[in-house]
């Protein structure tokens, strides 16, 4: 019983990240129609400026969120605003600009990831925090409250889409982004705004994992990977979907590693075939 | 009020409109008919910014829009109802209401706007928290009618908001046309219902193939020849 509560709730924390990461990775692809290849890099980025916070003011991990959240928000906003706008008005459809920004998006990655290695090398880090167990259990603490900050994330971010006007124009225009034009949205602005909220998600998620799991500036193509099985899962483009889907891959790879570590990604693609053979659009696809 | 003047544009390099020019004067009521692949839809995209003149321009109250965005221009209180409803289908009948009112200068009141929006399509308050694509087809018209009028604007371009209904229904919508008029609402309306359109508009245009064919009346056009044969089937 004690294995299984354990199993739960690190399969929890980890469906909390994955979910984080999925949902940010399906917010730029399902409003933004950019396939981020480079996604995984700025949970790398997030994890590392987290670590050199620690490491050399020593700043609380928790609290270097509210630097790496907005310091990635401006750079993927930044990114959208100059590169992929421009792809979108020259692409001579949407279609051909997905091909392109997914190629741009690429370069990104061996670029912030190459970066990322001259400053902080290829060795592994870990930040340590809050390790220690919480009484009765054998849950370290820092796994509790990374999965605190997950679900409050979630939270507010749902709220953030069905209470405000802003969260609404990025509904509307997830849906069709010629009629939110209409109603007046400005639609420039939101698909930078969804692609900068898109990859501080990632960044929050990096914060949290650098304080539970070590980390390297390799780290970031496998969470990539691991996004698209996800949205794939979840249903491309839905929110709702990538939330749902990030937390049971989490769940199952927890009791997969649990048994047989070697099999994690072998369980990733063996869930995905079931379920797309079951329901080829994903778990919230229509 | 609005004036189009020597439009031309098209998809690629397939040109759909030829040198069009035509004005809505304030407080009119004006049609636009014309076969199917005629244009209209075109022209009311090229209108509102959706899609740019190749040459030519647009003006609305005496400003030239034709270079501006769709979320500008609706802004100016032009507002596009466009064909085929368009509606937010996984939002609310209440959400997408609100969404009508996106420009800053209508959302603070959009209560007060939604309250006047039900009054005219009362069967929309009923409804107002289902999902858009449980409505009937009847009441997603009469959605995407009360969405384009949530922006307050001074004009509608309306894009065949009979097409599909039960005539019961098409008479409703034109009901609601005729009721919009009379608050002062200056009116653009594309039609295929050609009858029941020359019954309540003012004037018409009529486009063939991208180009303007003819113009005028509606007391006239209903008299004439060409339209009683192609549009009237007399
Ligand atoms: N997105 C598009 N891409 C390419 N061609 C288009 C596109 N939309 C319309 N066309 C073409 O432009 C021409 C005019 O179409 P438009 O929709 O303006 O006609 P319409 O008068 O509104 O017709 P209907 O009464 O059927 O709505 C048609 O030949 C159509 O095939
Ligand atoms: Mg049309």
């Amino acid at each position: 019983m004690v294995v299984l509560r354990d199993i739960v709730i690190t399969g929890l924390l980890l469906g909390g990240i994955l979910a984080l990461v999925s949902v940010g990775f399906s917010l730029q692809y399902g409003v933004a129609r950019v396939l981020n290849v480079s996604h995984g890099e700025f949970i790398m980025l997030g994890a590392f400026i987290t670590f050199w916070l620690f490491t050399s003011v020593d700043l609380n991990p928790l609290v270097s969120l509210v630097v790496t959240a907005p310091l990635i928000f401006v750079i993927g906003w930044f990114l959208h605003a100059t590169l992929f706008r421009r792809l979108m008005n020259t692409a001579p459809a949407l279609g051909v600009f997905e091909g392109w920004s997914m190629l741009a998006s690429f370069g990104l990655l061996y670029v912030v990831q190459n970066l990322a290695r001259i400053i902080w090398g290829s060795q592994t880090h870990q930040v340590i925090f809050l390790n220690r167990a919480v009484t009765g259990a054998q849950i370290p603490l820092n796994r509790l409250v990374a999965l605190g900050v997950c679900v409050v994330v979630g939270v507010v971010f749902y709220l953030f889409l069905t209470r405000t006007r802003l969260g609404k124009a990025i509904r509307a225009s997830a849906q069709d982004p010629t009629v939110a034009g209409m109603m007046g949205v400005n639609i420039n602005s939101v698909l930078a705004i969804c692609f900068g909220l898109g990859l501080a998600m990632a960044g929050i998620a990096g914060s949290l994992i650098s304080t539970v799991y070590a980390i390297q500036t390799s780290m970031g193509l496998q969470y990539t990977v691991i996004a698209m099985i996800v949205v794939i899962l979840g249903g491309l483009g839905s929110i709702t979907g990538a939330m749902i889907g990030g937390v049971v891959l989490g769940i199952v790879s927890q009791l997969v590693t649990h048994f047989q570590p070697t099999m994690t990604f072998i369980a990733y693609y063996v869930i995905i075939i079931i379920l797309l053979l079951a329901r080829p659009k994903g778990i919230m696809g229509k | 009020m609005l004036r189009v003047d020597g439009l031309s544009t098209g998809y690629g390099h397939v040109q759909v409109l030829w040198d069009l020019s035509l004005n809505v004067e304030e407080g009119e009521f004006v049609a636009l008919i014309g076969a199917n692949s005629a244009g209209k839809t075109t022209l009311l995209k090229t209108i509102s910014g959706v899609m740019r003149p190749w040459s030519g321009t647009v003006t609305f109250q005496g400003k030239r829009i034709d270079t501006m965005h769709p979320n500008e221009i609706v802004d100016l209180g032009l507002s596009h109802i466009p064909e085929s409803r368009k509606l937010f289908t996984d939002m609310s009948v209440k959400e997408n209401l609100e969404m009508g009112a996106y420009p800053r200068r209508t959302w603070k009141d959009r209560a007060n706007t939604m309250r006047w929006v039900f009054e005219l399509f009362p069967r929309l308050e009923e409804r107002k928290n289902q999902l858009a694509r449980t409505l009937s087809g009847g009441e997603q018209q009469m959605l995407a009618m009360g969405r384009g009028l949530m922006s307050r604007p001074k004009m509608v371009l309306i894009d065949e908001p009979s097409n599909g209904l039960a005539p019961i229904v098409v008479a409703e919508v034109f009901q609601i046309l005729k009721s919009l008029h009379a608050e002062g609402i200056t009116i653009l309306l594309v039609e295929q219902n050609v009858r029941q359109t020359l019954q309540v508009a003012d004037r018409a245009y009529v486009i063939e193939n991208g180009r303007l064919v003819l113009q005028g009346a509606c007391s006239f056009l209903q008299a004439n020849e060409h339209v009683k044969k192609a549009y009237l089937a007399l």
